[in-house]
């Protein structure tokens, strides 16, 4: 019986998904975060880029594109706000990092585990984001963590959906 | 050294990209805080290329139909309409038929509203009973009713409306009875017409009119004319409406004879409701029948008042005296209006003269010269009394009654 190393078991069970779904699928994120809080209002409890950052960061599990993948995400939502780029950047690229390290270490394929993943990531990149926006830059932000603990939940739901259908195009070998 | 950066790229990576990022933050901070609203041009580049990339997905988005959510919304409501709409017909249905059941109430309430009146208002016991079915055949006009012989039905009783004759009694089952109409071909009821007072038999025809026949030929029978029953049949009491007059026509199998064609009173085709005359016994409502027992209460009271007079006047000593004449009576009482009569006073008595047989060869005087000068003042006045009718009495007295009054 043959032992897989944990580079060879982390190369064997990456997914790779056809270059369409790499872009279109960030972008989409992307767009629908900036829409549908406009549509659904005070209820937008989600984060569409950070579920994408944590889905592709797990499934590639590498942590240096999760930690791109999330930056820059987290640059473009940004630059869609007033605020200085680089808050939610800094975020998502902590979430994107630890999303593909953890990923090494646990099976992904498991829904529960992405549910939790989800949650608690969801809940480390709104930490980070309070953390850059109140330390760093010394702003003011009104800290209301009942929502945020709505939008890890809601993060997860939409994980909890959004990843099968994902998974669904994935190149097999 | 290499070994390092190689054993922990991923780390440095992700510290790079935290330090570049800070950075970045830092310098635009520094920016805003020298007063300098404006973002750099790398920061610029960068919200354009977000823009770009964000704002035509949404702009198609917001085009089409209002977006996903218009997209969401309208699909939503679609589904609420189409349900809604489903339950709207469901209550346009129902509530349809409700108001038909509602309106054949109210139209059955309004018949049996008036058959009932007309039932009160009837002479005769009747029992209403409702028409459940027919033969079946144009043929043959027959129906049935909900009545037998358990509720009183027999056979040949008439069966009418609060409009006309319907027809009679054919066969009575326990709980049914077999109605014939009046225009079929076997039935057959005695009329008259209202106004010529011309007699005839009524019988349906071929065509389910019925005719009168059996009339002569007569200019005065035209349309319109009221047909009421006559009577004779022992079927159908007098005086029941059956129809008006349509049309008269040439009795074909015989000259000199007419066939009137009766529009029927009643709706013959569209009977609902009917009454049976079980009895032809009259029957008066309680306020006439305690008019008729009060008139004959004063009729018994009054007549036995007038038996007490006469036997009175026999047993008391009259106040007119038989040999006076009432205009030398003591009370010159001349309410009775049936005086003993006297003969006339003879201008020339003679021997036959009555009270003048004794002297029959002298002139008796003129009995004006024997009374007193008022008499005689009276004397070319004198008349003999003469009884008056009865039926002049009135005249000489003052009319009580309402007819005189009005006169």
């Amino acid at each position: 019986m043959s032992v897989l190393s944990a580079e060879s078991r982390r190369d064997f069970e990456i997914h790779r998904y056809p270059v369409l779904i790499y872009a279109l699928v960030p972008i989409a994120a992307l767009v629908l975060q900036a829409w549908l809080p406009r549509v659904m209002g005070r209820f937008a409890w989600f984060d569409l880029p950070l579920v994408v950052t944590v889905f592709f960061a797990l499934s590639r599990r590498n942590p240096i594109q999760g930690s791109i993948l999330g930056g820059a995400m987290g640059i473009f939502e940004d630059a869609l706000t007033g605020h200085a780029i680089g808050i939610n950047g800094i975020a998502k690229t902590l979430v994107g990092y630890l999303a593909a390290s953890v990923g090494v270490l646990v099976n992904v394929e498991n829904h529960a585990i992405r549910l939790v993943l989800t949650f608690l990531l969801s809940l480390v990149g709104s930490a980070t984001y309070f953390f850059v926006v109140r330390f760093l830059l010394g702003m003011s932000i009104d800290s209301n963590w009942l929502a945020e603990l709505y939008k890890a939940i809601g993060n997860s739901l939409i994980a909890l959906v959004l990843f099968p259908v994902l998974d669904r195009t994935k190149i097999r070998d | 050294m290499e070994s390092f950066f190689v054993r922990y790229r991923n780390l440095v990576v992700l510290l790079a990209l935290l330090v570049a990022q800070i950075l970045g933050l830092a310098m635009q901070v520094r920016r805003s805080s020298g007063g300098q609203t404006a973002d750099g041009n790398s920061v610029q580049l960068i919200r354009l290329w977000a823009n770009s990339i964000v704002s035509p997905p949404e702009r198609a988005l917001h085009s089409s139909g209002s977006g996903i959510s218009g997209l969401w919304n309208n699909y939503v409501d679609l589904r609420h309409v189409r349900q809604r709409n489903a339950e709207l017909q469901k209550t346009v249905d129902r509530l349809r038929l409700e108001q038909a059941a509602l309106l054949e109430d109210a139209k059955q309430g309004q018949r049996l509203q008036a058959l009932l009146k007309f039932q009160q208002k009837y002479i005769y016991k009747t029992v209403a009973a409702q028409a459940i079915g027919t033969s079946g055949t144009d043929q043959s006009r027959v129906f049935y009713i909900d009545k037998g012989k358990d509720e009183g039905i027999d056979r040949d009783m008439a069966v009418i409306t609060a409009d006309g004759i319907v027809g009679k009694i054919r066969d009575v089952f326990p709980h049914t009875s077999q109605v014939l109409a009046i225009n079929d071909q076997s039935s057959g009821a005695g009329v008259i017409l209202e106004s010529t007072r011309i007699r005839g038999i009524l019988r349906g025809n071929g065509a389910g009119q019925p005719q009168i026949e059996d009339v002569i030929r007569d200019q005065r029978i035209k349309a319109g004319e009221n047909v009421l029953t006559a009577g004779g049949d022992q079927i159908f009491p007098r005086g029941l409406p059956v129809g008006v007059v349509d049309r008269v026509l040439n009795d074909p199998d015989r000259d000199g004879f007419v066939e009137v064609i009766v529009k029927p009173a009643a709706h013959l085709d569209q009977l609902d409701e009917v009454l049976v005359v079980t009895s032809t016994e009259p029957r008066f409502p309680p306020d006439q029948q305690q008019d008729i027992a009060t008139s004959e209460a004063l009729k018994g009271a009054e007549a036995e008042q007038q038996k007490t007079s006469e036997g009175m006047a026999e047993k008391l000593p009259g106040l007119i005296d038989p040999s006076l004449p009432a205009d030398q009576q003591p009370l010159k009482d001349t309410s009775n209006p049936n005086p003993v009569s006297r003969p006339p006073v003879a201008v020339h008595p003679d021997r036959f003269t009555p009270g003048n047989a004794t002297t029959p060869n002298v002139p008796a005087a003129p009995e004006s010269n024997q009374g007193s000068p008022a008499t005689d003042q009276n004397a070319p006045k004198k008349k003999p009394v003469v009884p008056k009718p009865a039926t002049n009495q009135p005249a000489a007295n003052p009319p009580a009654t309402p007819q005189g009054e009005n006169r």
